[in-house]
């Protein structure tokens, strides 16, 4: 046994670096539950002196049961090795001895924060094979003592289980690979121009008028105030007014798109290795996730018409995980990656053979009809009701229905499916694209859905769980859709290598 | 059939096919546990009704008023009795030599395969209302998430309890070597 591991044969306490952390971890609790409160008692000063005493001792109390709190945490807090499993007997309060074999244990990562990084410490994460909350974390640790720990319970584990080809991968961590993506400032630029900056609106525009809500009942009485005494230039120039607060808002969404690319994708690195991919990322919270091959369940990329400008992607690769929060933490996500990089990725993760372009399936154009008869025609029909209260603008929801046909008609476009005996691909996006493919012999079960139109059509619905989330073929054949059931289970049945 | 299935390295052709013989329906008196735990639902909404119109003073015709509340709440009863006996009958699963089939759904119908080596666990249920009638479900589990997962309901004590020991035969058989 190493002498670094030797030591936690014992029950040790962590890294004293740990009081700090976790001090950091309960402060950011009580302010995520606390924050509206505490904005309000703080704004609300402004009208009463006698209130600045008052919030300053809500504030004082918070900060002493967080310090108390991480205290008491950090002393009750230990964990050691025993023969072949790792033990935590933890909580202040409420007490718990967790034991957790080796061989359940799925995955070891590590997590930096800034905090962790100024004391090269590391934070350790075990996520294990039970469905539920099985997950562990050891908020601080020494890093070369963590990797010791890592290296000694893969060990251990590879000796109890035996030569099981599932180990292999726990070795990506160690083994040197290929670089196959680096993100350069410039790279996090172009993501962070090209990013969903509707979606950063919608954060911003959420953040602002729920914090708005919470400080005062009048919104409108509040804006009011402040622009008191420039009425006159605003009723003068509206036009200009206008432009300026929309160019206002584009801007702040764009500072808030570069910036969180920036501070989540840091330093991106991709390395391929032997047996898998090891992802490593971020400014404040440096994350390092490690995929080996056989877990990977969906390899998926998709842009948006910005990001196409770059020809970049946003490349994901999902692995098999014991629960769906766990699948969201532990997905490899690259939001800027080149065609030529995505190739490399998903021919070394799947049989490189079978990485090829393939017959392009297309879907019924039935689909197109009904997308625009459901969401266009109906609704625009309805819409001429609203005669009796505007009379002949009504009709002007008439245009309602060439828009939703030219939209429903560039999803139609790209909608299709291409396979061949190993993989299955799935094309999608309506303005942008998105493209999936996974490994038949890695489906967990099918569904052949139909609604009664497409039992009349003899059309029907694909979904095809894998154990990261499924993918679904809308308006398929029928023959195709069963030629296909009954070539997947074959394939799923027969197939006998393992899919995680 | 187009190209992509002709490169393929079997013929479909020569793979089975699911035959609706092969079909199994489920045990009648499903149905029963059904109507019974749907109309709890129906009465308590039927009582929400009448109460709403009861301790509301100010109706001037409450005969009305009560006639509406029931008539139609009985209304959408009346539909869901029939509603779920036609879609009974779609009930079905199938057991093949490697997986399990089941199917259901009326004017949605849907149709479920997962083959024995992905089945994680398998679980038997018993409601209140299906211990009455000494019905099972059987709930079968796979790495596909919640929405892949396959409820078999309306199952006999022994049936219910054959099959699981089946499956779990197969999937241990299936197992890879390890």
């Amino acid at each position: 046994m190493n002498l670094l591991v030797e030591k936690y044969t014992s029950p040790q306490r962590q890294s004293k670096v740990a009081i700090g952390i976790i001090l950091i971890k309960l402060i950011r609790q009580t302010i995520k539950a606390f924050w509206p409160i505490l904005l309000s008692l703080f704004f609300g000063t402004r009208s009463s002196n006698s209130f600045i005493d008052y919030v300053g001792y809500i504030a004082l109390g918070f900060a002493a049961i967080n310090v108390l709190g991480s205290i008491l945490t950090f002393f009750r807090f230990y964990f050691h090795i025993e023969e072949g499993a790792i033990v935590i007997d933890k909580g202040v309060l409420k007490r718990s001895k967790v034991n957790i074999p080796f061989e359940r244990i799925q995955t070891i990562n590590f997590q930096q924060n800034i905090l962790h990084q100024m004391f090269g410490v590391v934070s350790l994460e075990i996520d294990t094979a039970g469905a539920g909350k099985a997950e562990l974390t050891i908020d601080a640790l020494n890093k070369e003592e963590a990797e010791a720990i890592r290296r000694h319970i893969l060990a251990e584990k590879k000796e109890i289980i035996g030569n099981d080809p599932a180990l292999e991968q726990e070795s990506i961590k160690e083994e040197a690979g290929e670089t196959v993506l680096n993100l350069s400032i410039s790279d996090l630029i172009k993501i962070g121009v090209s990013q969903n900056h509707l979606r950063s609106m919608g954060i911003l525009f959420a953040f602002v008028f729920s914090t708005l809500n919470e400080i005062t009942d009048d919104i409108s009485g509040l804006v009011e105030s402040q622009v008191d005494g420039y009425e006159s230039f605003l009723s003068n120039n509206k036009w200009a007014v206008a432009l300026i607060s929309i160019l206002v808002v584009a801007l702040i969404s764009l500072l808030y798109s570069i910036i969180s690319i920036t501070l989540n994708n840091f330093e991106l690195k991709l390395t391929l290795k032997k047996n898998g991919l090891k992802l490593v990322r971020g400014l404040l919270n440096r994350q390092e996730i490690s995929v080996s091959k056989k877990k990977v369940q969906v390899v998926s990329w998709s842009d948006n018409p910005l990001r196409r400008l770059f020809k970049m992607y946003t490349l994901q690769i999902a692995q098999a995980s014991s629960s769906e929060a766990a699948q969201l933490k532990s997905k490899i996500k690259v939001p800027g990656s080149y065609q030529l990089q995505i190739d490399k990725v998903a021919s070394n993760v799947f049989p490189s053979d079978f990485y090829k372009e393939e017959y392009k399936n297309r879907v019924s154009n039935l689909l197109l009809k009904r997308i625009v008869v459901l969401t266009g025609v109906i609704p625009a029909l309805f819409s001429q009701f609203l005669y009796f209260a505007i009379e002949w603008y009504c009709l002007l929801f008439l245009l309602w229905i060439p828009l939703v046909w030219l939209v429903a008609l560039m999803y139609y476009r790209k909608r299709s499916f291409e396979f061949n005996q190993e993989l299955l691909k799935n094309n999608r996006g309506t303005f942008g694209n998105m493209y999936e493919l996974l490994q038949i012999y890695k489906i967990q079960s099918i569904q052949i859905k139909q609604s009664w139109y497409q039992r009349k059509k003899r059309l029907a619905n694909i979904v095809l769980f894998t154990a990261s989330g499924s993918v679904k073929i809308p308006f398929v054949d029928l023959n195709t859709a069963e030629s296909l059931e009954r070539y997947i289970l074959y394939k799923v049945e027969s197939d006998k290598r393992e899919w995680m | 059939m187009n190209e992509s299935f002709e490169n393929l390295p079997v013929s479909i052709d020569t793979l089975p096919e699911l035959t609706p013989n092969n079909f199994n329906t489920i045990e009648r008196t499903y149905l029963k546990v059904s109507l019974i735990s749907n109309s709890i639902f129906f009465a308590i909404l039927m009582i929400g009704g009448i109460c709403l119109v009861y301790f509301n003073d100010d109706i001037d015709r409450p005969l009305l008023a009560y006639g509406l509340a029931i008539g139609s709440v009985g209304f959408l009863w009346l539909f869901n009795i029939i509603f779920v006996s036609k879609a009974f009958p779609k009930k079905q699963y199938a057991l093949r030599a490697r997986d399990i089939i089941y199917t259901k759904g009326l004017l949605w119908s849907t149709r479920t395969s997962i083959p024995f080596n992905r089945i994680q666990h398998v679980e038997l249920k018993q409601g209140p209302f299906e211990r009455m009638f000494k019905l099972n479900s059987l709930k079968i589990f796979t790495a596909g998430g919640q929405t892949s997962d396959l409820v078999v309901p309306g199952l006999s004590e022994e049936k219910a309890l054959q099959l699981k020991e089946f499956i779990l035969g197969k999937t241990a058989i299936d197992e890879p070597a390890s």
